[in-house]
């Protein structure tokens, strides 16, 4: 699917937009993450801190982004590592509105264990408002997982989520940053397994070509 | 409920409508039919002239002259009917009261002349013989007018049954002459002028009524006819031209900042901290958030709220409050300049408001 996915965003862009101009945003940040994992009645929460890099690559209404985040998670008694990423494809037909489609993961590693990773495809819907003009923007995304799957046990899988936040650029200056709130949940199909991420993100970023 | 009173209540139900109609029609058909009724009474009459059917004629004739009100003959339609009872009543042998019946049409309108293609030589001779012996002038004038006393004049046009004898004389309303405007022969018709002043030829008269006195004389110098044209003179009550109109609101700017734009940043704000506050709610049910978030969803209301006044809702507008200054006061130096101009030319003229003119007979000719 993955494959289908860039063949098809390489084709949109290289035809349709080929007279557009690319803009690519990069960016770099950290964050305070909680999870919360419920298995029938057992239930865990572990917090800690990641960091994470993105890129947005946007031509003409099409954009993609790539996501990727990394850090550990602990509470009294335990602790793992935790890697997140995305790639989502997207179409903005609207100046303030862009749907996404796209895989995204987040992989759990416990010392003595083997992974335990969540693959969600989803789609995404992002608006965005302006309150200062060319500086400061609110948005709003929420995305549904079309299908998924758990690695270990090997269930299927269904969850969404949701981020909303502020987005603040510099004016004369290629800089922005982000204050974000971040919530999703995965749904495994077996043993009632539930795992909650909550994320409060600050992410600064730079858009070297425009 | 009981089969009988349904059924009888359903047929009031069906009548009802009906009757709303016919009360309404009843209010409206009497008059269409009055005013159809002398239309259609007249040409019936003018048929059964045609057809010699003279006591049928006459009776139609007069019925269609004997509507008033709104149902009335047209003037030029009044005047037909009154040519064509007069032509019958002078084939009935009916003289006299053909006579009276041409001498109304020619006090009603001295300019008539009858249709030579639909009256016979007997009828036309007959009114031409009336017209002559009934001297009556009508007048035309101005129904509101202003003029400079002394340059200018009003003019009063008047149109004559026939060749005779007029004293034309401006009168108070008690009867005294102010000046005499014109005596001598009048044929078919006469353009007599006022200029304004009275009998000392200098000045205006005093603002009142007034009127027109034309006095018809026939060959035995006796007053035939008096048309008495009632005017109303007033002093310096002219406004010559016309004062613009304010500036249309289409072309005033705002003066103070609205609130849609503030709303308008504040609206994404306040949408996405509300947002905030409930998402978990929506994406993750049972679970109990994070109260850290509250921290990005007050830094977007704040955010929110800061926008809404960078926007000054209800602020003045200078820029605005000096373009709209400037139109308003350029209307008022044209509004200021049009009554300056009004006023100099309203200086030294009168303003003349011509009434209906009156016919008196004092005695049958």
């Amino acid at each position: 699917m993955s494959r289908v996915c860039l063949l098809v965003f390489l084709g949109l862009t290289s035809t349709a937009q080929a007279q557009s101009r690319w803009n690519v945003s990069l960016g770099a940040g950290g964050g305070a993450e909680i999870a919360r994992s419920r298995i029938g009645t057992t239930r865990q929460r572990v917090s800690g801190f990641l960091l994470s890099g993105e890129g947005v690559a946007t031509r003409g209404r099409f954009v993609a982004r790539l996501r990727y985040g990394q850090g550990r998670v602990t509470n009294d008694t335990a602790g793992r590592d935790v890697a997140e990423g995305e790639a989502l494809f997207g179409y903005q037909p609207r100046r303030w509105l862009t749907v996404w489609f796209g895989p995204h993961a987040r992989t759990f590693v416990v010392p003595g264990q083997s992974d335990r990773r969540w693959l969600l495809w989803s789609g995404r819907v992002t608006a965005r408002g302006t309150l200062f003009p060319g500086r400061v923007e609110s948005f709003v995304e929420l995305w549904q997982g079309v299908s998924g799957s758990l690695n270990r046990p090997a269930e299927s899988a269904s969850g969404g989520g949701a981020e909303a936040g502020l987005l603040l650029r510099l004016a004369r200056h290629p800089l922005w940053g982000r204050l974000a709130y971040r919530i999703e949940q995965g749904r495994a199909s077996g043993a009632g397994r539930r795992e909650t991420v909550e994320a409060i993100t600050l992410t600064v970023g730079f858009v070297p070509l425009r | 409920m009981d089969p009988h009173r349904l059924e009888a209540h359903r047929r009031m139900t069906r009548a009802l409508p009906l009757l709303a109609a016919l009360g309404l029609w009843s209010l409206v058909a009497p008059r269409a039919a009055s005013a159809q009724s002398a239309a259609a009474a007249l040409a019936q009459g003018a048929r059964a002239y045609e057809d010699l059917e003279l006591d049928n004629a006459a009776g139609l004739l007069r019925r269609a002259l004997a509507v008033q009100g709104s149902g009335a003959l047209a003037p030029a339609d009044a005047d037909r009917a009154l040519m064509y009872l007069a032509a019958t009543e002078l084939l009935r042998e009916h003289a006299d009261s053909a006579r009276a019946v041409a001498r109304r049409l020619v006090l009603a309108n001295p300019r008539f002349r009858p249709d030579e293609l639909v009256f016979p030589p007997q009828v036309l001779t007959f009114y031409e013989g009336i017209r002559r012996a009934t001297p009556v002038v009508i007048a035309r004038a101005p129904a509101d007018t202003a003029i400079r006393p002394g340059s200018e004049a009003l003019a009063v046009r008047l149109y004559a049954s026939t060749f005779h004898d007029v004293t034309a004389t401006l009168g108070t309303e008690a009867g005294r002459v102010v000046r005499t405007l014109y005596a001598g022969p009048i044929g078919d018709s006469l353009d007599v002028h006022w200029n304004g002043l009275d009998s000392s030829g200098t000045a205006p008269p005093p603002n009142g009524r007034y009127a027109i006195t034309v006095t018809s004389v026939d060959r035995q110098r006796r007053v035939a006819r008096i048309l008495r044209l009632p005017l109303e003179v007033t002093q310096g009550r002219v406004d010559t031209l016309p004062h613009p109109a304010p500036p249309a609101d289409s072309l005033l700017l705002p003066e103070r900042q609205s609130m849609g734009p503030g709303l308008k940043a504040l609206a994404p704000g306040a949408l996405t901290g509300v947002a905030i506050a409930v998402l978990p709610s929506v994406v993750a049910n049972g679970e109990d958030a994070s109260a850290a978030r509250f921290v990005v969803g007050g830094s977007l209301t704040i955010a929110g709220i800061a926008a809404f006044f960078s926007h000054h809702p209800g602020k003045s507008i200078p820029a605005n409050v000096a373009h709209n200054r400037t139109l308003r006061d350029a209307w008022r130096r044209e509004d200021a300049e049009v009554a300056r101009r009004n006023a100099e030319r309203a200086r030294g003229m009168i303003g003349i408001r011509v009434g209906a003119p009156v016919l008196l007979t004092p005695e049958a000719p």
